[in-house]
Parts: C-alpha cells; structure tokens; sequence
C-alpha cells in the first residue's frame, strides 16, 4: 500500500482535497485549524491501494503547537508519497515549507490551490520558472479535483533511514559526552562567527543541487559548523529544521542562535525566486476585504453574532425544526413500528416479547431518532459560522474580551464546536498555542450545550414552559457558557495560568456559502446521528430496559419499583433530594446519561412507557407517572444535565488529551458546578431567596478563599509581576 | 514609537526581533516577519490589545504587546 500524505499550512484546502480524492466527508472549514489530528482513508486507483493520510496545517517544521507536531512527525518518518497542498494567493510562505522539504531531501510534489480567485484578482504566476525550483508542480482546484495517477506520480521516499542514522545512534551520544569540552570551545567560537554574520547572509546562487550540501542558502552555515562541531550534514540540516534529537543543551542553543539567519537566507532566497515568477496587482490583499470595516466593529459583530444565533435556535427548536421532525415521526410510525407490531401481535402472544419491541427497542430510540432534523440543522448553522469566514473575524473582535477569562479568541471556534460536540471541540482544543491553554479550553468544553442535550431542553422545556420554552432554551445555552467562562477565569488565577496568550491568526477571505457542502454536512451529521441512536441508544436502551424490568429473581416484572436498577437507584436518590430531583426514575437517566446524553430521554421514555415524543412530554407532568415533575424540579432536571458530567467518549478525549488527574478534575468540577446551581435554583423557587443567597455566598468565599490560597503556595512563574521579575 | 497612536493604514516596518520568547520570535519570522518587511496597520481591538495587520499580502492578528517591540513607525 502507497501512503500518500496531504501536507500544507492551515486552511489552505487539505481536508476539501481529501474529501474530493477520498469521497470522504472529513470536517472543513474557512478557519486556521479544522483539522486537529491526521485522518486516513484508503481508496483502490488501478488495482493499487493507496492510503490517503490529512494532516493538521503546519507552517513550519519548527513547531508551535502541539497539531504542528503531529504533521511533523509524520512528515519525516512516514514512507511516502508529500502532496504539498500550497495557497496561490500566499505563495512566498507556503513555499516557506516546501523549501524546508528540499533541505531535508524529501520528494514532495506541489498542488496550488485557490488559482482561480488569484488569477480573478488581476495577479500572475510562471508555473513553467517555477517549475525550474521544485520539478513538480501542479495547477489544482480542491474542491474538484479526481484522483488520478498523474496526480500521483512522485517517488515516494522518507527520511527514516537518515533519522535513525543519525538520531538513534548511541554512538552519537558518546560521541558527544566524550567531546563536551571540545564543545564548548566551538560554542563559543560559533558566538562570534554568528555575530560576525549577522546580517550578512548573501544568495548568489539560485539552483539547487540534490547534495545537501549545495543548497545555497545554508551552505555556508554548513560547512563552517560541519569542520568545528562534528556534526553530519544531515543532523544539521535536521537541527535546522526543528529535530533536535540526541544533540546536547549546547548544541540546540546554538542551533537556535543562528535559525534567525537561517530564516532570513530562506526568505532572501524565496524573494529571489518569486521576483521572476510572480506578478501580484499593487495594493492586493488576500484575506482582508471592505466589508470587514463593518465586521470588525464590536457593537456590529456582538449584535449580529446574537442575532443569528437567537434567530438559529428559534428555526431549530421551533419553526422548521419540530415540523420536519413531525413528519419524520409520522412517517417512521407507518413504514416501521406499526408494521414491525402488527406483526408481532399477530404472530404470538407473548407480553413479555410485545413489551420488548414497543417499549424496550421502539420507545428508546423514536424520541430521539425524530430530533434528526433538529441536529442536522444545527450543524448547518455552525457550517455557515464556519465556511464564510466569520469566526476569524470574531475570534479576532473577542479576543480582548476572552483574554479576561484567560482564553484568547481561537477559543470561540472551539465554544462553537462544542454546541454541536463537545468530544471533537475537546480534541480540537489542541490548535492552543499553550499547554495550560490548551487544558482549560478542553476542561470548560462539556459546559456547553452540546446536540445530544438538544432533546432533553426542548422535552422537558415543552413540558413546563409551552412557548416560553424558548427563552428556557436560550438561557440554558447562556447558563452553559457564562458557567465556562467563570469556570476559565477562576482556572487562570489558580492553576492554570496564562503565559502564553497569543493570537497570530491568519485572516482567510469572506466566502459564498456552498450549497452543496451545507448539504453534505446535513447529510453528513445526520448518518452519524443516526449510526448513533441505532448503535449506542439502541442498544443501552435495550439494557436499560432489561433492568428496569427485571427483578431479583432474573423474573420479567411490569411494576419497575421491584426492578434492578431502580433498587439500586433509590439506594442513592436521596442525594438528590436538596435539587429535587429524588425520584428513581431521574437518577437511573442520569447515570444512564453518562454513557451518552441522548440516553437521558431514551431511558426516560422507557420509565414512563411513552411511545413517541408528544408522549413523553405529557406523561412528564402527570403525577401517575413514574417519572414526573414540577416546574422547580424541572428547572433544577435541566440545570444538572446541563453542566453535571461530560459523556463517556469526551471523558476518554480528555484522559487522552490533558491526562487523568485532569479528566477527574473536570468531573468533580462538573458535579460540584452543577449540583450547586442546581440546588440554588430549585430552592429558590420553591423556598425563597435566602437559601440560594446565603449558598452562594458561601460558595463565592469558598472559591476566593482556595484562589488566594493556591496563588500564595503555587505562584507560577510570569514575566508582569514585580515579585517574579526581582527574581 | 507608541504603537497605541498609530493610526489605521499607517505602514511600518519590521526591525530586528528582539523578543524574550524564542518560539514565538521564530515563529513571526517564519510567517514573514522578518527584518525590513512593510506591515500595514489595518485594526485595532477595543481593547487595543490586538491588531490587524497586513503583511507579504496576507492578514494576520498580532498582540500589541509583541507588535510594539518588532514595528518602527516610518510613514
């Protein structure tokens, strides 16, 4: 099998290209940093498989953040074939990469991409003079492109060979420790040539040659370290690019004393190179355009922002949304369910099998399977979000305002993504510049509403609140991200300090909305939905009903009190008690709901037997039923699902991303965050505002108190204090 | 210079960087920042803790904080 890597920096079109080589559906998006982790598909082409791997956007094989790494380590250990997927329209610093890859010896084939807009704006490229540069060259719109083994045909190659040579090789290491003294004299002798040099880095010759050693603009810095610092042409080149493996403190810092020089020879020599090659109209700009005079304006952004998003959610929950999701139910009632139970009840008289279908199988997965137009929707409004390259704009306007809260304006991609996943907005909180950035972004993640909690709000909401559920919806969406934001700000004063908080972000262009890709983000979210409710729902709710119908005896018994799980249930109701929420029936659906949140209707559904959504919603505030509530309790019902505890898939994302003690922290945060407001609601509908005051303020000395407390024992190290600057 | 009165479509220019922070010197470089480029001032957060410049034809934000050590007013 052929691997064929798809390399680039960020938003310059990988994923749309894999999607049109692959025919997959991988997310896109008009943003810096869609793709958090490579993704892999193998497609046949002329009885030969090639294995198609999108990597993350790197700029450089100097590495920034942790996605960065990621496609670097790929990048220079995997055997294959480098699709170097460049923007026309930013060329000197995508070939920035493509110039780092030739240093390394690497055959790399380059795809420009976004051509057409370029050419549109009045501007010029030579392929052919470009062509004398890098032998492969190609022309390619991503959005159109077919596979084919012209596009294809590169040699393929890595340098593992010389990686393990030369950074694997205890010899190395010896080599190294016996000539440490030796070292330090060449340090210092390479100090002075570095001070010498500076600034006098000159490009004479523009061919590149295969030895490594002719590459002219760091041939000189070759030869002069390779006759005083023992050091193989192929380490340096490597050191040069960012791995520093198996060289000692001295080496690195020394390295790293002369990329500045390095950096400015390759752009020096880039200049050189596109000065021939390039025409670019006077006063063209690729990213910034005059409708962003109007965008960038906080008070327009702010409103428009919350217009729309006031706007989408009415259209989900309330006007298209409920429609289709009516006929939806209708139409899975006529083909599927009555025929499935005409025919049982034709076929045996077994309660226990009839019970099964209707209750067990049925009721689990139609309350949720008929909220499928209502997600699919909502992926639509974050596409839209996404494609036109409006978050650029308002990661940029809010940054100011989320560096209070010790975020910085990339988070408000990852906030988004979390109203439809929280799993994937975990994973893509690795595109922070910082590791504690990156640990907060993903902790504060599972307070936001994600699609899974969608049917819960709108079930309970109707329940309670008929057309005034639409403020409840609103709020809780607001709930959700206010408890994040206090959550992160409390973070950055403690333990999780910012050191790090910058934002470079590029800015992409302001595009048309794609009709198809909208399309195929509806159809794309509304398979994995429904994989979903037919995979997890289905089948825990199968379980769920086996032991809400099972008793001790291993007997089916049709009064659920004498059942498993509600034993065990009511053995820990009583927790529940002060947010009143004590009955069986909610704590089983709460626990339950760990697995997945949609499983918090299912198992509710299943409790009360409620064959449909409309079921379920009056059978929530009928007394008779087993599970039911009144409106403090409801509030208090919606409150704790909303914050109480991230799902078992985002629990394994943050073990995997941030690591257990975190993972744990984030679950006894979430708990603790939610029971608490929770209780304060409740009681302050049922018994006044004294008790929810006199918690709260206990709650805010409490918090302040262990903030000063863990300022005072752990003050992490900073460079705008007086007290860490004396040191 | 105090980059807080420079006003919008002012051009400036890059001088050498001399940041504390290693990575983050490289990592301006490598985008394009290197000694001598022409940036252009395009925005400025409310805050005016961020800035939109424009640069080698592309728009990138930068914090104030680093801009004001790597940029000299030349207009």
């Amino acid at each position: 099998m052929i691997k064929v890597l798809l390399i680039g920096n960020p938003n310059v079109g990988k994923s749309t290209l894999f999607n049109s080589l692959t025919k997959s559906n991988a997310h896109t998006g008009n943003f810096h940093g869609v793709t958090v982790e490579e993704k892999r598909k193998i497609v046949k082409l002329n009885n030969e498989e090639y294995e198609f791997v999108d990597l993350p956007g790197i700029y450089s094989l100097n590495t920034f953040s942790y996605e960065e790494e990621v496609s670097k380590q790929i990048i220079l250990t995997e055997n294959a074939i480098r699709l170097l997927i460049v923007d026309a329209n930013s060329l000197e610093r995508n070939l920035y990469l493509a110039l780092q890859l030739k240093e390394l010896n690497l055959n790399f084939k380059i795809l420009i991409n976004n051509y057409d807009y370029f050419l549109k704006k009045g501007n010029k490229l030579n392929i052919n003079e470009l062509q004398k540069h890098f032998n492969n060259v190609e022309i390619v719109n991503a959005k159109k492109c077919k596979l084919s083994l012209n596009l294809l045909n590169l040699e393929n190659n890595s340098n593992q060979e010389i990686y393990e040579k030369n950074f694997t090789n205890t010899k190395n290491e010896a080599f190294f420790q016996k000539n440490l003294q030796k070292n330090s004299e060449n340090l210092k002798f390479f100090k002075n040539f570095y001070k010498n040099e500076r600034g006098q880095i000159k490009e004479n010759n523009l061919n590149y040659e295969k030895n490594l050693e002719q590459i002219s603009h760091l041939k000189k810095f070759i030869v002069e370290i390779k006759s005083n610092f023992n050091l193989s042409s192929e380490q340096i080149i490597f050191a040069f690019n960012g791995v520093y493996k198996n060289l000692n403190e001295e080496q690195i810092l020394y390295i790293k004393n002369l990329l500045p020089q390095i950096i400015k020879a390759r752009y020096n020599y880039l200049n050189k190179m596109l000065s021939s090659t390039l025409t670019i109209k006077k006063n063209y700009v690729y990213g910034y355009c005059k409708a962003d005079k109007f965008l960038l304006n906080p008070l327009v952004m702010i409103v428009g922002f919350f217009a729309f998003f006031f706007a989408s959610i009415y259209t989900i929950f309330f006007a298209i949304g409920p429609i289709v999701a009516n006929w939806l139910n209708t139409a899975f009632n006529f083909f599927v369910i009555n025929p499935i139970m005409n025919l049982l009840y034709t076929s045996t008289s077994n309660v226990w099998l009839i019970e099964f279908f209707s209750s067990g199988v049925f009721n689990s997965f139609t309350t949720i399977i008929t909220f499928l137009p209502q997600v699919c929707l909502l992926f639509i409004f974050l596409t839209i979000l996404e494609d036109s390259g409006i978050i650029s704009r308002m990661a940029y306007v809010l940054d100011d305002f989320l560096t209070k809260f010790g975020l910085n304006g990339k988070s408000i991609y990852i906030i988004l993504m979390g109203v439809g996943c929280n799993t994937m907005s975990t994973l893509a909180s690795r595109n922070a510049n910082s590791k504690n950035l990156k640990i907060k972004t993903a902790l504060i993640n599972p307070y936001i509403s994600c699609m899974a909690r969608l049917p819960i709000y709108v079930i309970v909401a109707s329940a309670f609140f008929g057309k005034k559920s639409y403020f409840v919806i609103v709020g809780l969406y607001l709930l959700g991200l206010t408890v994040a934001l206090i959550t992160s700000a409390i973070l950055n004063k403690t333990i999780l300090k910012n050191t790090d908080n910058n934002l470079f972000l590029e800015f992409p262009p302001l595009r048309h909305l794609d009709v198809k890709h909208l399309y195929n983000v509806g159809k794309t979210n509304a398979i994995d939905f429904t994989r979903r409710v037919f995979g997890v729902v289905l089948s825990i709710g199968v379980i769920v009903w086996i032991l809400t119908h099972t008793n001790f005896s291993f007997q089916y018994t049709q009064t659920m009190t004498d059942s498993i799980l509600f034993f065990f249930a009511e053995k820990i109701a009583f927790l529940f008690a002060p947010i009143g929420l004590n009955s069986a029936g909610v704590v089983c659906a709460l626990v339950v709901g760990i697995m997945a949140k949609e499983l918090i209707v299912s198992t509710l559904s299943i409790s009360n037997n409620a064959a449909s959504t409309a079921a379920l919603i009056s059978s929530l505030t009928l007394s008779s039923s087993v599970v039911h509530f009144n409106t403090a309790s409801a509030v208090s019902f919606l409150i704790f699902t909303l914050l109480y505890c991230p799902c078992i898939s985002n629990l394994a994302v943050l073990k995997k991303e941030v690591g257990k003690f975190y993972m744990w922290f984030a679950i006894i945060c979430q708990l603790t965050t939610a029971y608490l407001l929770s209780f304060v609601f409740y009681q302050g509908i049922t018994n006044g505002i004294f008790i929810p005051i006199m918690t709260l303020a206990v709650a805010t000395i409490i918090i302040f108190s262990a903030t000063y407390i863990i300022k005072k024992v752990k003050h992490p190290k900073c460079l705008t204090c007086n007290k860490c600057r004396k040191n | 210079m105090n980059l807080s009165e420079v006003k919008l479509n002012t051009e400036c220019l890059i001088k050498q960087i001399n940041l504390q922070d290693e990575k983050i010197k490289i990592r301006l470089m490598e985008l394009g920042l290197i000694e001598g480029t022409k940036i252009l001032v395009k925005n400025k957060s409310v805050l005016k803790k961020t800035l939109l410049v424009i640069f080698n034809y592309s728009c990138f934000t930068i914090k104030y904080d680093i801009a004001k050590n790597i940029m000299v007013n030349y207009d």
